[in-house]
C-alpha cells in the first residue's frame, strides 16, 4: 500500500466512527433494519443532516420537485393537506423517529401534496435524488419499501406473523396456499357404466378416498365417495353389479386451482362435504379431501363444524368451545387474516345456534309455528371474535296483531330455552337483553317494522344505539325470506330520512380515534386503564359505524364491514383505493385485538380489548397509527358528505 | 522562536516539508473576512481537538474530528477525521478522557501531513468548536510548529454562543453534556473527537436556527452581539 493510499485509509476508517453511530441509529426501523450494512454505509455518506425548530415549514409543495428523502433522526414532523371542507389545513400524517417521507412524491419525481413542518425541534437526515435513485437500484428492501410503502409495511408484519407460526409448528403451509399446489398428484377418475365392484377395487388399489366420474373431456360429472359406500351397504342395496351412475352424487362441487385451501375448507364446512374436486377449464385437474387439509392444518375445521353439527347434548357443544378457541389459536398461527378468522368463528357459531335451536325443539317440542332466529350485532356482521355475548331475537308471521300475540306466548318458552343453553356454550347473556326471550324482541315482520319505523322517524340517542345494533341483522335459522323482506323494508325507510341519515352519521363521529394533533397515542390518563386505548371502541367502531352509515343510505343489505366496503366502491360512493385503505386498517387493527385476546386466554386473564401501545413493536406501533389515520380519513368523509 | 520550536529545529525535526506539501501549503484558501453574508451560505467546520493535556504550550494534538456545516446542514459525506502520528513520553491519566492508546498514535499520520489535510479540508471556513480558545491556540501552535503555518481562521466558540442565544437554559459555562442534555441530543459515543464534533455540530444548528429567528443572520452581528454580551456579563461580574 503506497503512503497516500494508507492516509486514505485512515481517513476513511476515522470517518466511519460518525457513520457507523448513524447507521447503528437507523437500523432499528424498517426499511433500515432489512437493508445490507454496505448499502445503508452509501445512504449515511449520501446523507445531509438538518434542523428544524418548532413550527419551521421542512417541505412545502411550492418548493417544487422533490429534491430529498427524509428520515426524522430526532423529533417529529407533521403533514398537512388542505381540508376538504375548504377551511385551513389538518393534519393528515405524524411522522416519528426513523420514519421517512414523502416517498411518494420522490419516487413520482413530482412536488409534494402535502406541507410538512417540524412539530417540534426536530433533526432530519436529508438524502439527495440521485443517491436515493441509486439506492433503489442497490438495495431490494429499500425499493419495496419506498415502492409499496406503508402496504409494504402490512405486508412485512403478516410475515413475521406467519414466520412465527412456521416456527412453533414446524408448517411451511398457510390457508393461503393454492389448491393447485396442494392438489398435484392426478385424481383417480372412471367413466360412467364402471360397475360398484370394480370402483371400490380401483379406491381400494389407489389407497384414495374418492372416484371421480368425468366424461370424455376430463369433466366431472359425479363423485363417489367411501361414505357414499357406506350409504349403499346401509341401505342393503350392495349389488356390486350396479353401475356407479347410479350411486355416485351428481354434479360435484368445485374450485379452481386458484382458490385456496381457505376456500376449500370453508365450503367443506358449509356444504357438509368432504371432498373438493379442482377444476381447470372445465377440466379436473385435481381432489382436495378433508384428510388433506387436516394434515395441513392439523386444525380439523371441517371435522369440527360437523361435530357442533350431530353434537347430541347442549353440554356436548359447550365442550366443543374450547376446540373452537384451539382452532382459532392454530389458524391464527398459521397465518389466516382476521376477516378469515371472525368469518370462520361466525361459520362455527352458526352452527352451534342452529344445534341449539334443534336440540332445545326437540326437548320441549316443536311449537308448530314457523319462526326465523335472527342475530344482531358483530354475530349480524359476522365479526365475532371469541368474546361474544348474544344478540338475537325472533322474526315470524302473522296475519295480524291478535296471532301475532298468540304466536308470541308460543315461542317465547322455547327462546328463554334457547337463551339460557346458549348461555351454557359461551354465549354470554346479553346485559341490555336484547335476546330473543325478551317479549319486545318476539315480534312478526309487520311488527319489527313498526319497531324500526319509530327509530327511523324519531331518531333520539336511544333509537339511535338501537340502530348501530338492529341494523346489522341476519337470520341464523329458519326460513330466510321474511329476513330479506324487512331489510329491504328497512332501506327503503332509510333512503326516505335524510333526517335519520345525517343524525346516524354524526352518530359514527361519536367514537374518535386515539391519535392527537402532536402525540402518538391518545391513552388513559388514569385510572386502572392508564395508558391503555381500547382497540374495539375507538379503533374498529368508527370503522364499523361509518359502513353502516354509507352501507344503509345506499341501499346496501350486506351486514359485514368488509364487505360494505368493498361494495361501496363498486357503486362509486367511496373510492376504491379507500375502501382497501380502510380494509387494511380495519384488518390490522382487529388483528392486534386477537392476537392480544389470544395471549390473554393463555395467561388464564379476562380478556380485554385495552391496549398500551408502548408494549407494541416499533413496526406494529407505526402501523396501528396509520391504521387509526385511517378511521380519522373516514370520520372526515362522513363529515364532508353529511355536513356535521 | 520559542524554545520549543528551537528545540525542535535542534534534532532535526522542524517542518520538513517535501515539494509537494509545500505546493499544497501555498494553495490554501486565505482566512474569511467576518463579513455580512447569511448564516446558510457560509461554511463552518466544527472543530474536536484530543491533545495529550491540558496546558496549551506542553501539550499536543493526538487526534482532530472535524464536521462540515455547508448550506445550513451536516455534510455526513465530508467529515474528517485523523489520528496524529505521535510517540508519547509518558502515558498520562488523560489517556483515559481521551481514549487513544498510544498504539493507534504509533499507527496515525505524520503530523505535518495531518495538519495540511485539516486545512484543505476546512478552506476558507469559519470554526466553531466547544471551548474554541484551547482549540485555537493548540491547532495554532501545531500549524506553526508542524508547517511554519499562522492559523487566522477566525473562531467561534459554542460555549459562548449558547448562553448567549439561550440565556433560558441558565447554563453558564457548563461543560458539553448539559448542552447535550438540553436539547435531548442523542449520541452514540462520547469523548471520541469525531463524535464530539457531530454533538458540537448539531448544536450549532440549533443555535444559528435561533439566532436567525433573532435576526443575527451573519458571522458579523454575530461577533458584534457577542463582544457586547461579553462586556455586560463582565460588567454583571464586577458588580457583583
Amino acid at each position: 500500500m503506497s503512503k497516500a493510499d494508507a492516509f486514505a485509509e485512515a481517513g476513511k476508517t476515522a470517518v466511519l466512527q460518525n457513520i457507523q453511530g448513524t447507521i447503528q441509529f437507523l437500523q432499528a426501523f424498517p426499511p433500515f433494519d432489512q437493508m445490507e450494512a454496505g448499502h445503508l454505509g452509501f445512504l449515511v455518506e449520501n446523507c445531509q443532516l438538518r434542523f428544524y425548530a418548532a413550527g419551521d415549514p421542512v417541505l412545502r409543495p411550492a418548493d417544487g420537485r422533490v429534491e430529498y428523502m427524509y428520515v426524522v433522526k430526532q423529533g417529529h414532523v407533521i403533514g398537512q393537506r388542505p381540508s376538504p371542507t375548504g377551511s385551513g389545513m389538518q393534519n393528515t400524517l405524524e411522522i416519528a423517529v426513523g420514519e421517512c417521507f414523502p416517498m411518494g412524491a420522490l419516487v413520482g419525481e413530482r412536488p409534494t401534496r402535502t406541507d410538512y413542518l417540524a412539530a417540534e425541534d426536530t433533526f432530519c437526515l436529508q438524502l439527495n435524488r440521485e443517491a436515493f435513485a441509486r439506492l433503489l437500484g442497490l438495495s431490494v428492501p429499500f425499493r419495496d419499501f419506498a415502492m409499496r410503502g406503508v402496504s409494504s409495511l402490512l405486508d412485512q408484519v403478516n410475515q413475521q406473523v406467519q414466520l412465527k407460526a412456521a416456527e412453533t409448528l414446524g408448517a411451511q403451509y398457510s390457508l393461503d396456499t393454492r389448491l393447485g399446489e396442494l392438489a398435484s398428484r392426478s385424481p383417480v377418475t372412471c367413466t360412467s357404466g364402471t360397475r360398484l365392484r370394480d370402483a371400490v377395487r380401483l379406491m381400494h388399489e389407489q389407497h384414495v378416498g374418492s372416484l371421480i366420474m368425468v366424461d370424455g373431456q376430463q369433466r366431472p360429472i359425479g363423485i363417489f365417495t367411501l361414505r357414499d359406500l357406506r350409504r349403499v351397504i346401509a341401505d342393503g342395496s350392495g349389488d356390486l353389479q350396479v353401475p356407479l351412475d347410479l350411486l355416485m352424487i351428481p354434479d360435484p362441487f368445485h374450485l379452481p386451482p386458484s382458490a385456496t385451501a381457505f376456500d376449500a375448507a370453508l365450503a367443506m364446512t358449509q356444504r357438509h362435504i368432504a371432498h373438493v374436486c379442482v377444476v381447470e377449464d372445465e377440466r379436473l385437474v385435481g381432489v382436495i379431501s378433508e384428510r388433506d387439509l387436516f394434515s395441513l392444518q392439523r386444525v380439523d375445521l371441517v371435522h369440527l363444524a360437523r361435530t357442533i353439527s350431530s353434537a347430541g347434548s347442549v353440554a356436548a357443544l359447550a365442550a366443543l368451545r374450547g376446540d373452537i378457541a384451539h382452532l382459532i389459536d392454530n389458524m391464527l398461527a398459521h397465518g389466516a387474516s382476521p376477516a378469515q378468522l371472525t368469518h370462520i368463528i361466525s361459520l362455527l357459531n352458526d352452527h352451534t345456534v342452529s344445534r341449539v335451536i334443534e336440540l332445545t325443539i326437540a326437548r320441549l317440542g316443536d311449537p308448530g309455528v314457523p319462526f326465523t332466529w335472527l342475530v344482531f350485532g358483530s354475530e349480524g356482521r359476522r365479526e365475532q371474535t371469541l368474546h361474544t355475548d348474544q344478540d338475537n331475537a325472533i322474526l315470524f308471521e302473522a296475519a295480524n296483531q291478535a296471532e301475532a300475540e298468540r304466536i308470541r306466548q308460543r315461542l317465547l318458552p322455547l327462546a328463554r330455552e334457547i337463551n339460557q343453553a346458549l348461555d351454557q356454550c359461551g354465549f354470554t347473556l346479553c346485559k341490555g337483553d336484547i335476546m330473543a326471550g325478551n317479549p319486545e324482541l318476539c315480534l312478526s315482520r309487520q311488527e319489527w317494522l313498526r319497531r324500526f319505523a319509530g327509530i327511523i322517524h324519531n331518531p333520539n340517542p336511544e333509537h339511535l344505539l338501537h340502530s348501530t345494533i338492529f341494523f346489522d341483522l341476519r337470520a341464523v335459522w329458519g326460513p330466510s325470506e321474511g329476513c330479506k323482506v324487512l331489510v329491504d323494508s328497512l332501506l327503503e325507510m332509510i333512503a326516505d330520512s335524510a333526517l335519520f341519515q345525517r343524525m346516524m352519521a354524526g352518530n359514527a363521529m361519536l367514537h374518535r380515534p386515539p391519535i392527537g394533533r402532536f402525540r402518538d397515542f391518545v391513552v388513559a390518563s388514569r385510572g386502572a386503564e392508564k395508558d391503555t386505548l381500547d382497540l374495539k371502541i375507538e379503533g374498529l367502531t368508527p370503522f364499523v359505524d361509518g359502513a353502516r352509515i354509507l352501507a344503509l343510505a345506499h341501499g346496501i343489505s350486506e351486514s359485514n364491514t368488509l364487505e360494505r366496503f368493498r361494495l361501496l366502491a363498486e357503486r362509486g360512493v367511496i373510492e376504491a383505493k379507500d375502501a382497501a385503505s380502510f380494509e387494511e386498517a380495519y384488518h390490522f387493527i382487529q388483528l392486534i385485538r386477537m392476537q392480544q385476546h389470544q395471549l390473554q386466554e393463555r395467561a388464564g386473564k379476562p380478556l380485554s380489548n385495552r391496549l398500551d401501545p408502548d408494549t407494541l413493536n416499533t413496526l406494529d406501533r407505526r402501523i396501528l397509527r396509520e391504521s387509526f389515520r385511517q378511521a380519522q380519513r373516514l370520520q372526515t368523509r362522513l363529515s364532508v358528505r353529511y355536513q356535521l | 522562536m520559542n524554545p520549543f520550536a528551537f528545540l525542535s529545529a535542534l534534532l532535526g525535526r522542524g517542518p520538513q516539508l517535501d515539494d509537494e506539501q509545500r505546493r499544497r501549503l501555498q494553495r490554501l484558501a486565505s482566512p474569511p473576512p467576518l463579513d455580512g453574508r447569511p448564516l446558510q451560505t457560509q461554511r463552518f467546520v466544527v472543530l474536536d481537538l484530543e491533545t495529550s493535556g491540558l496546558n496549551v504550550e506542553r501539550d499536543i494534538v493526538l487526534s482532530i474530528g472535524a464536521v462540515l456545516i455547508e448550506d445550513g446542514a451536516i455534510d455526513f459525506g465530508r467529515q474528517f477525521e485523523c489520528t496524529l502520528q505521535r510517540q508519547l513520553k509518558t502515558v498520562t491519566e488523560s489517556v483515559l478522557i481521551h481514549g487513544i492508546p498510544p498504539s493507534a498514535l504509533a499507527r496515525g499520520v505524520a503530523p505535518a501531513e495531518a495538519l495540511l489535510q485539516l486545512m484543505e479540508f476546512a478552506g476558507d471556513c469559519v470554526f466553531l468548536a466547544y471551548h474554541a480558545p484551547f482549540d485555537q491556540r493548540m491547532l495554532t501552535r501545531a500549524l506553526k510548529t508542524e508547517l511554519g503555518y499562522r492559523l487566522q481562521h477566525p473562531f467561534f466558540d459554542i460555549a459562548d454562543l449558547a448562553p448567549m442565544l439561550f440565556p433560558e437554559a441558565f447554563v453558564q459555562r457548563g461543560g458539553l453534556d448539559h448542552w447535550i442534555d438540553y436539547f435531548k441530543l442523542s449520541m452514540a459515543q462520547r469523548h471520541h473527537a469525531s463524535a464530539d464534533a457531530l454533538a458540537t455540530a448539531e448544536i450549532a444548528l440549533i443555535l444559528f436556527n435561533r439566532a436567525r429567528r433573532m435576526e443575527l443572520d451573519n458571522v458579523y452581528q454575530l461577533s458584534q452581539r457577542l463582544a457586547h454580551w461579553h462586556r455586560s456579563r463582565s460588567a454583571a461580574q464586577h458588580a457583583l
